[in-house]
């Protein structure tokens, strides 16, 4: 189509179908793109969410290892691999996303972005006990040499940081079981609330964050009653933390012995096939 | 969040705010001048032929004072960022579409291509990745464009016009069959496309009743 042609009107049937044919052209080019940046997308959250369970599995199965930095190290390990396998997957959106095309399709990636957020904060979190920063954020989506894939965009990293919160608190319940377990719970409570705050001042910004808010409100307030109930229990008895959660402990452990759940069941079926070899 | 990273979040949100402000500004301008296009725009529903011209001489300034418009929004927006604001003006910009394909096709019958709606809008190809006329906000005008000739059928043979809607009919079957070449989602744009059949069977019926009653000097 010569630009001649471009700048007429469109006086004749041909030359008004002449026009909408690059004009679907240009449409199918922008929908099939969407399409193709959609399923990357939901790859990308598939794998984000499936880090999160291994993040939360790794710092609650061990339950020999009881100091927490070890277990912190080991999630970020483990995470280190499947981050980098997400990473790429944003690296192989980037020749989609040049030019003014990022914000066409910003929608459409914003999903999996804001997932693979949650995860990486998570794995964060664990190593480090600190929120990460945006700037730490944009590295990843990074080359080696610093160049972004794309600028990431403020409120996808807020939102994804918000949903973390969700995350923590189902870290904080789960470890309260565990040795040392209170002490951490009432840690995260601190953290999410710190958290809660610095996202509130943030809002007038973002409606979406505005209505996430609501969900970390909630999650706050089932840490504060986990820490709670802990603190009004232990104030009956007038011993240590840690000695409690040995007391706790060896409770489970001798009801592990006589049944077939728990931890210590592998140590008990071996001593019981010893008795089985002397029978035959 | 320690203080640096709040410091760094805090300067990207002043610059958007920043920009968000100054968007409003012109696009209320912008506004207006589209709502006066097409407040004189409306009257041709009651204007005589021999009128027109004169009626659409007056629209003509306007028209041209959305040049500065669209250039101080061009200004504004920073590179590559024309999709993250465009929903902040595209309702002004369709109806400005809208008008100026009115216009054009009162004064020759034809459809106005984009990149000359472009032209007389003043927005410049060099703009292209902070401020264009994107292909939907051009469609979404040119349905308005259907709407509003449907109803100028019926309004054109009450002042005795018997030929307009004839001229018309052929005129929004043909934008149909370029509509039905789109492969489109199921968005706005494709409700506002299967509106258009309405539109024509409207003015298929204006037609009907002009040939039948020997009314339109063709079928004389």
């Amino acid at each position: 189509m010569t630009t001649m042609t471009a700048s007429r009107t469109l006086t004749s049937r041909d030359s008004i179908l002449h026009a909408f044919e690059s004009f679907r052209d240009e449409l199918d080019d922008f929908n099939d793109r969407r399409e193709r940046l959609i399923k990357s997308s939901r790859d990308i959250t598939n794998l984000s969410k499936k880090l999160i369970f291994l993040l939360h599995r790794t710092v609650t199965e061990d339950a020999a290892e009881a100091d927490d930095r070890v277990l912190g190290l080991r999630a970020a390990a483990r995470a280190r691999g499947k981050l980098e396998e997400i990473q790429s997957l944003f690296a192989a959106m980037r020749p989609e996303l040049t030019g003014d095309r990022f914000w066409h399709h910003q929608r459409n990636i914003s999903p999996g972005l804001q997932e693979y957020i949650e995860a990486l904060s998570f794995a964060h979190y664990l190593e480090h006990r600190t929120l990460i920063s945006y700037d730490q954020v944009q590295a990843t989506l990074s080359d080696p040499d610093g160049t972004p894939f794309f600028t990431l965009p403020l409120e996808d990293y807020l939102l994804g940081l918000s949903d973390l919160t969700g995350e923590l608190m189902r870290f904080a319940i789960a470890a309260i079981p565990r040795r040392g377990g209170r002490q951490k719970a009432s840690d995260v409570c601190t953290f999410v609330r710190a958290c809660k705050a610095d996202f509130e001042a943030l809002t007038p910004h973002s409606k979406e964050l505005r209505k996430k808010q609501h969900v970390t409100a909630q999650s706050l307030e089932k840490i504060e009653d986990a820490t709670y109930a802990v603190v009004v229990r232990t104030s009956e008895y007038d011993l240590p933390p840690e000695l409690l959660d040995d007391l706790v402990a060896q409770t489970l452990s001798r009801a592990a012995d006589l049944s077939s759940f728990g931890e210590d069941t592998r140590r008990k079926r071996r001593i019981d096939s010893m008795y089985d070899e002397d029978e035959a | 969040m320690d203080s640096d990273n709040l410091e760094k979040i805090n300067t990207i949100l002043e610059a958007d705010v920043e920009i968000r402000e100054k968007i409003k500004e012109h696009v209320a301008e912008f506004d207006k001048k589209a709502r006066t296009l097409s407040g004189i725009l409306n009257r041709i529903h009651s204007t005589r032929a021999e009128q027109l011209p004169a009626l659409l001489g007056t629209a003509q300034p306007v028209l041209t004072s959305c040049k500065e418009t669209t250039a101080a929004l061009a200004d504004i927006i920073p590179p590559h960022q024309f999709w993250k604001w465009k929903d902040m003006w595209s309702n002004c910009l369709r109806s400005a579409v809208f008008s100026v394909a009115l216009v054009e096709y009162l004064q020759s019958g034809a459809l106005i291509s984009l990149p000359q709606v472009a032209e007389t809008l003043g927005i410049k190809p060099e703009w292209q990745d902070r401020f264009m006329l994107s292909v939907e906000d051009y469609l979404h005008g040119v349905i308005n464009l259907v709407n509003e000739l449907s109803r100028l059928a019926v309004n054109a043979v009450t002042l005795g016009d018997f030929d307009q809607p004839i001229k018309i009919s052929l005129f929004v079957k043909d934008v149909f069959a370029g509509f039905a070449m789109l492969n489109l989602k199921n968005d706005l744009l494709r409700r506002r496309y299967d509106s258009l059949k309405y539109d024509i069977k409207k003015v298929e019926e204006v037609v009907y009743d002009v040939s039948l009653r020997k009314l339109a000097p063709s079928s004389k």
